[in-house]
């Protein structure tokens, strides 16, 4: 009698406990506003999550001509640090009441959010805008924003990657992976690595391998859906980047990430390195960064052509009470005539007509620059799509950097690799 | 003060030289960092990359950047939410360490399950406690962070005072019940004293678990109310950490701590002779 | 109500707010499959994540990394900290301002000093390392093998003061006496040491090994600004571990049964040595 009773006692407790969290987490969702149509009177304020950088720098600057069309939406953002996006976003999206109004996503998030039914469907509100010309962001960027045949983020930024290098100790561009490591090695001295790279453990290494995966001839995904690394294309990839990795890297670099490379590069200490395209102008800009070596970079495509793609999209959370208000900004900022203005003042494009538009190439990086971006932007492709992708990620480049480190061979990391990858990616 | 140790002359001196030098290597292995720190906040991002640069123009801008970013608020905010945190941790703490140490309250069950809530992760208790700042409808204010930092404070707090209480004799107080006081005139003039160095240590210690925690300064505070670590951390960008403004907060968050860890010692050491005077 | 009960009331009150709640809903959670990203989806599982947990390589790898990294990094600690502490005991001139200044290393967040020695670490752009090779010596700090006690290392900067703190305060409030008594006596400093100061200060040595060790178990900043659990998985920790799952890849009902099952073992480690502790202090 006593023994039941003190479990029933468990039980109730564990059922309220169980009960009243989940209740609160999920949230009612009624949006008070959603009509699709965006009138200059629209009102509202909207909340906004984003990064610390200069793109975000670059938005607020624009905000002042955006009350000049929408003088009663007042824009709030808030920049915070690309670890803790995430984590806050979160937090916010489980809430009744919201603490963000618009988001922005990085894509291996994407997937995840959206079959989550975090975030708003924008189909019907990208339709209702005239003159919008959705199509005219470049391709595999709005693939990522669309997710089981709905839109549910417009690119904001890309962050595809290429190959940024010295031009004055390289004279021609590496076409193919064994070129590049050739280059690097001959370019490695004591006083200055061939190339910087990024083995980190994690995503880290992925982003940057993906890219000798692809200039190997290899892909990510196969014809039916599922991860091929276990592949003759993945082994060379791999076995070529051990191999620059131990003859033409910086010394003992092996949790290097991005910031390390930059850094390495910048103060000449290494000749080339795989990064964001936007890096360029950061690099080349005078007084900057570089010091002396300031105009000495030039971007080039990854071997073979095909290179790894992030972007950052808007989105508006499902919570989101002002949706209109939000659209209405997402709406300005990403038109043909927002994207020139913010590509004009430095932020990284994801149009494709804005790359060829001669007041916006005549600024910033120059129209070399913006051609090899308009070629990184027709053939790039992201780590990962579908669900759970920070996940697929996080194993791919753990075992990528085990192999570096010399602590699993190539077959057995790549064979890991593989099987992590579709054992998280099945449902 | 004469060293508690030693016998004679010769050896007290070489005592205190093993000793300064022990010091000496302490204050190098703490200031160097430290040093690195303050080149690097007067550092422009070319020089930045430059490690054994040591003469250089100073550069002020990533100080402008950091004056300029709300920091003073931050540390406000910061020291708020730390002072309140371990004012309330040491009034209970003290209570509940002294029934515990001195009574048994509750047995090893109690002592060791205040430290429950230490050993669990931030990661597995962060929406739970969200979800019931909403329900208590804290949510978004920093009293949802004052409560999240007395759960990590209060146990520590708590076990360090055990510790001091078991430590300290038992017959002063005794003494004192025999003249008349009663038991909460005991503990409060008379056995509060003895664990005064306890108490100042669990406090600064206290205070800087609070001031330092990130994560649920992160999660719980309203966006618009960032405490100095998620500013700090605001530094490490998608874009690669900004090391030069980083590290000019660094040293903006370290001291004003340093200044008032400088004043409660110098309390400490007066209030322990003072004590010691009484009893 | 009796006078130790009343002196608990606060205690219990707060405890029971801030602490009781959150730790009976992440309970729950653990008996559950909650996703943050499929949280409609819930389903009471019961003791299921818990096996899978301890059918998980992975957990087992990241606790053995988690108690490398407490051995070391304490006993460093302890033993550095004990040795600062007693210098600055005796010291004469300067006492408030070396005591304050050798604290400092606390009071920066951790996620800055992860930062921090990640540059001042790193081979090209850290002064560690250029003034190493100088006298040419080539370490590699982030290493296979080796990353773990460069983060054992850092936490040792950062947690030493700690120990300083506390076993500084434990010395100043021990009773005079003894001491007196041991000099009058004409022991030698060793000898004080190991039969009067130590005995003296176990209480206070034991509270101050204990509590570091459950704050080195949550050791995370480091590993998240510098290794991100590499080379391989050699520097994943349990908290970097259970971090990931919950946070990053949402699976919040298998992070939570992480954690109660390493709460078990903790408190099973610690209620074990503390019966020890006591029967030798019988003993004696």
């Amino acid at each position: 009698m006593r023994r039941i009773s003190s479990r029933n006692a468990i039980t109730a407790i564990f059922a309220i406990a169980v009960l009243s969290l989940v209740s609160a987490c999920s949230s009612s969702i009624k949006d008070t506003s959603a009509t699709g149509k965006i009138t200059a009177d629209t009102t509202g304020t909207v909340r906004v999550l984003m990064e610390g950088v200069p793109d975000t720098d670059v938005v607020k600057g624009l905000l002042a001509e955006f009350n000049k069309e929408y003088p009663k939406v007042d824009v709030m953002i808030e920049p915070i640090a690309y670890d803790q996006i995430r984590d806050k976003i979160v937090a916010s999206f489980q809430a009744s009441d919201p603490t963000y109004d618009l988001a922005i996503i990085d894509n291996p998030w994407m997937g995840d959010f959206a079959r989550a039914g975090f975030l708003k469907p924008l189909d019907d509100l990208i339709s209702a805008t005239s003159g919008y010309d959705y199509e005219d962001f470049a391709a595999p960027l709005r693939a990522i924003g669309e997710v089981d045949g709905k839109v549910y983020g417009v690119p904001f930024y890309n962050y595809g990657l290429g190959l940024i290098y010295r031009s004055d100790l390289i004279t021609t561009e590496p076409i193919t992976l064994d070129e590049l490591a050739a280059t690097a090695k001959k370019l490695n001295s004591s006083a200055r690595a061939g190339i910087a790279m990024q083995p980190q453990t994690g995503y880290k290494a992925f982003e940057e391998w993906g890219n000798y995966l692809f200039a190997a001839g290899g892909s990510i995904y196969g014809g039916d859906g599922k991860v091929h690394l276990n592949t003759l294309e993945a082994k060379k990839a791999l076995n070529t980047y051990i191999a620059m990795y131990k003859s033409s890297a910086p010394k003992n670099s092996l949790n290097w990430a991005f910031d390390e490379a930059l850094r390495s590069v910048s103060s000449g200490k290494s000749a080339m390195m795989v990064s964001y395209n936007w890096m360029l102008p950061t690099l080349n800009k005078v007084g900057g960064v570089s010091g002396d070596l300031a105009g000495k970079f030039k971007l080039a495509t990854m071997p073979g052509g095909k290179q790894v793609l992030g972007s950052w999209d808007w989105a508006i959370p499902a919570n989101s009470k002002v949706s209109d208000a939000a659209w209405a900004f997402i709406s300005w900022i990403t038109s043909k005539a927002g994207e020139a203005k913010r590509v004009s003042a430095g932020g990284a494009p994801a149009r494709i007509g804005v790359l060829s538009d001669p007041a916006v190439s005549s600024t910033g990086g120059g129209a070399d620059y913006y051609a090899t971006v308009t070629k990184i932007l027709a053939n790039a492709e992201p780590l990962c799509r579908g669900s759970n992708c920070d996940e697929m990620i996080t194993a791919v480049g753990t075992e990528l950097n085990a192999a570096v480190a010399g602590l699993k061979s190539v077959d057995k990391a790549l064979a890991s690799a593989e099987e992590q990858a579709n054992k998280i990616q099945t449902p | 003060m004469s060293s508690l140790f030693i016998k004679n002359p010769e050896k007290i001196r070489r005592w205190n030289i093993a000793g300064n030098f022990i010091l000496a290597g302490a204050g190098i292995a703490v200031a160097s960092p430290f040093l690195w720190v303050l080149f690097a906040s007067f550092k422009s991002g070319s020089q930045l990359n430059n490690p054994t640069l040591i003469a250089f123009t100073p550069n002020l801008e990533n100080w402008k950047i950091v004056l300029n970013s709300g920091i003073f608020q931050s540390a406000l905010r910061s020291a708020a939410v730390g002072i309140i945190t371990v004012s309330i941790a040491i009034i209970v703490g003290s209570m509940g360490a002294y029934s515990i140490s001195r009574y048994k309250t509750g047995g090893s069950a109690t002592r060791f399950g205040i430290l429950a809530a230490q050993v669990l992760p931030p990661a597995v208790l962060v929406f739970p406690l969200l979800d019931l700042a909403y329900r208590l409808r804290v949510n978004g204010t920093l009293t949802s962070v004052i409560a999240a930092h007395l759960s990590l404070v209060l146990p520590v707090v708590t076990w360090f005072l055990i510790g001091f209480f078991d430590a300290a004799p038992k017959e002063v107080e005794e003494q004192a019940l025999v003249d008349g006081l009663s038991r909460f005139q005991a503990f409060r003039k008379v056995v509060l004293p003895q664990v005064g160095p306890g108490i100042g240590a669990s406090a600064i210690f206290g205070f800087v678990v609070s001031w330092n925690d990130l994560f649920y300064a992160l999660i719980l505070a309203p966006g618009n109310a960032a405490t100095l670590p998620v500013r700090i951390a605001g530094f490490n960008t998608f874009r690669g950490v900004e090391l030069g403004a980083m590290s000019a907060a660094i040293l903006v968050s370290v001291i004003p701590v340093l200044i008032a860890s400088f004043f409660i010692q110098r309390h400490l050491v007066r209030g322990i002779s003072g004590g010691a005077v009484k009893f | 109500m009796s006078f130790r009960l009343r002196m608990m009331g606060p205690l219990i009150m707060i405890f029971l707010a801030a602490i009781g709640y959150p730790l009976l809903s992440s309970f729950a959670l653990s008996l559950t499959n909650y996703k943050i990203t499929q949280r409609n989806a819930t389903k009471f599982v019961g003791l299921a994540q818990y096996k899978d947990v301890l059918q998980d390589r992975s957990y087992w790898s990241s606790l053995t990394v988690t108690l490398i990294f407490i051995i070391t990094a304490v006993i460093l600690e302890l033993a550095i900290g004990l040795a600062i502490a007693m210098a600055l005991q005796n010291q004469k001139r300067f006492r408030n301002f070396t005591r304050s200044f050798l604290l400092t290393p606390m009071f920066v967040t951790p996620i800055a000093v992860g930062l921090m020695f990640r540059f001042l670490l790193n081979d090209q752009l850290g002064v560690i390392p250029a003034l190493l090779n100088k006298i040419g010596i080539n370490y590699d700090f982030f290493g296979p093998s080796r990353a773990i006690y460069s983060i054992v290392a850092i936490d040792v900067w950062q947690w030493t003061p700690f120990m300083v703190l506390l076993l500084l305060a434990g010395l100043e409030s021990l009773s005079k006496q003894p001491f007196e008594a041991a000099r009058v006596d004409g022991a030698s400093p060793f000898y004080t040491f190991r039969r009067v100061t130590l005995p003296m200060l176990a209480p206070i040595l034991t509270v101050a090994v204990l509590i570091r060790s459950l704050d080195a178990s949550k050791v995370f900043e480091y590993v998240y600004a510098i290794t991100r659990g590499g080379p391989g998985t050699q520097t994943q920790t349990i908290q970097y571990f259970t971090y990931k799952t919950g946070i990053q890849f949402y699976r919040l009902g298998q992070a939570s049964a992480m954690s109660y099952l390493l709460l078990l073992i903790v408190i099973s480690i610690v209620v074990v040595l503390f019966h020890r502790i006591e029967k030798v202090r019988a003993m004696e």
